[in-house]
């Protein structure tokens, strides 16, 4: 016997046949080597039966023989199925093009949440995001990511001390910490000013106060400047001493500089990749061709899209290969020197204030080690070497 | 004369060769599963096929089924299923 399954994945029919001798033509049928099952007696004259869909041809030739007839009551099985989802197309269509929708709409900008920031900074943020991209109504994709976005933010607003950037769903929160100028505080208690460091006096310019030393006094650490002690001496008040005391003082820098340095520098070729990644399996669905470049550096953004509130197990995936050079710097001793001054400079400037002045630089020593050349450098430097110290009053 | 002479080896050899006598002899297998089905190899065709009647041509004269609804499960040139509730089955020999 035939397995019998299988009828429903190719298809079968149905058939009546009626008129004398439906017997007969079931014989005939299967002489010639036709599947029938399920044979049943309706009426005095009439039978129905099912059969292969793909035997209808030899059915039609056995008919020409037979004294009766057959009617094709109801097909069954996947192509007719098929064939009936084919003609209700457009609901097929329509279910598609409402996921669609659904699917396209969960991935949108639906609404941007700013919070915890002053009106002015408020609008200075909707303004910057405007410029991105960000809006209302732009497909996810195409927007930054959440890490660029808070980057960029804190970078082209000053006024953000940090801005935390959060994608819930389809709305962007922002939460902003702003930036609080500190509050000059009014030195009103009573102070002497001191020295912070040792230093030759350059230039004295007190707004109160008493000043005890003069232009080209040496001064050490802790030495008093300017008194807050003034009036006569058996009558004294106590003030605030203020005041800005410049003077030259001095630092001391050592570095070392390699004659040879290797580096590595993007040289700006780049290659996008594109994917679909479900789950383990990344589907390229642009850029195949590998850029063949010597070195480089991978960068991988995932993107998951969504559906309704769900993260769908597909995402988008983009590798960005970037192609990396070698170079290696190389210094004469002169070079090497020249570049150390600069880091040197470049350093001590970021230890003092911005009115603060390097009148003097003088390499002390200078040698050659392991292919480094190692400078000790000595710098004056005109700075405020005021600072206040209460004056604590006795009873 | 001849012919009977054939049928007379036949039976001889299927006794002594121990064969399955339907094989030898064209006689049909009839399976039956209580009342509920009846499955019968080495028919000659249909003759008639109703609820309650069905009629097989044998080698040798007819099979005659009774009972009530009946179903051809499947049938095949030389073999058919039945399905129903069978009550008789008789030998008609012409």
């Amino acid at each position: 016997m035939k397995n019998q399954w299988t009828n429903y994945y190719t298809g079968y029919v149905k058939v009546k046949a009626y008129g004398r001798g439906a017997e007969r033509l079931i014989n005939m049928l299967t002489r010639r080597g036709l599947h029938i099952w399920d044979v049943k007696r309706v009426g005095s004259e009439s039978l129905i039966f099912h059969m292969d869909f793909r035997d209808i041809p030899k059915l039609r030739q056995v008919m020409r023989k037979s004294d009766c007839k057959v009617k094709f009551m109801q097909g069954k099985g996947v192509p007719f199925l098929l064939k009936r989802v084919m003609k209700n197309s457009g609901f097929l269509a329509g279910l598609i093009a409402f996921l669609l929708c659904i699917f396209v709409l969960s991935n949108m900008v639906w609404g941007i949440d700013v919070q915890g920031a002053k009106p002015a900074t408020e609008h200075a943020i909707r303004k910057e995001l405007d410029k991105m991209g960000v809006k209302i109504g732009k497909v996810q994709f195409f927007v930054d990511d959440v890490d660029t976005i808070q980057r960029k933010l804190s970078d082209r607003i000053g006024a953000l001390t940090w801005v935390g950037v959060e994608l819930k769903g389809t709305t962007y929160h922002f939460r902003v910490v702003e930036k609080r100028q500190p509050k000059e505080i009014e030195k009103t208690s009573p102070q002497n000013l001191v020295a912070s460091k040792k230093a030759i006096i350059t230039d004295l310019f007190v707004k109160k106060g008493q000043s005890i030393v003069n232009v080209n006094d040496y001064v050490g650490k802790g030495q008093l400047l300017v008194s807050g002690v003034i009036g006569k001496e058996d009558k004294p008040e106590i003030v605030s001493a203020q005041g800005v005391i410049k003077g030259k003082t001095w630092y001391k820098a050592e570095v070392k500089v390699p004659l040879k340095t290797k580096f590595s520098v993007l040289n700006g070729n780049e290659t996008s990749k594109h994917y679909l990644k479900m789950s383990g399996f990344s589907l390229p669905i642009w850029g195949f061709k590998d850029p063949g470049y010597e070195k480089q550096e991978k960068e991988t953004t995932v993107r998951p899209f969504h559906f309704l509130q769900w993260e769908l197990p597909i995402s988008y995936k983009v590798v960005t290969l970037r192609s990396k050079d070698d170079i290696v710097r190389s210094y004469t001793k002169e070079e090497a020197i020249k570049e150390g001054k600069k880091m040197a400079r470049a350093d001590l400037q970021k230890l003092l204030d911005e009115e603060d002045e390097i009148v003097g630089e003088k390499i002390l020593h200078e040698s050659i080690e392991n292919g480094k050349v190692k400078l000790s450098i000595h710098y004056q430097v005109i700075e405020d070497i005021a600072i206040g110290q209460p004056i604590i009053q006795g009873d | 004369m001849a012919r009977n002479w054939g049928k007379k080896m036949k039976q001889l050899m299927t006794k002594t060769m121990d064969l399955p006598q339907d094989v030898m002899m064209d006689l049909p297998r009839i399976t039956m599963i209580g009342q509920l089905h009846i499955y019968i190899e080495n028919h000659r065709g249909l003759l008639a096929f109703t609820d309650s009647e069905v009629r097989l041509m044998l080698k040798n004269g007819q099979l005659l089924i009774k009972g009530t609804a009946f179903v051809i499960k499947t049938i095949l040139p030389e073999e058919i299923m039945l399905e129903g509730k069978i009550d008789k089955v008789y030998f008609i020999n012409e």
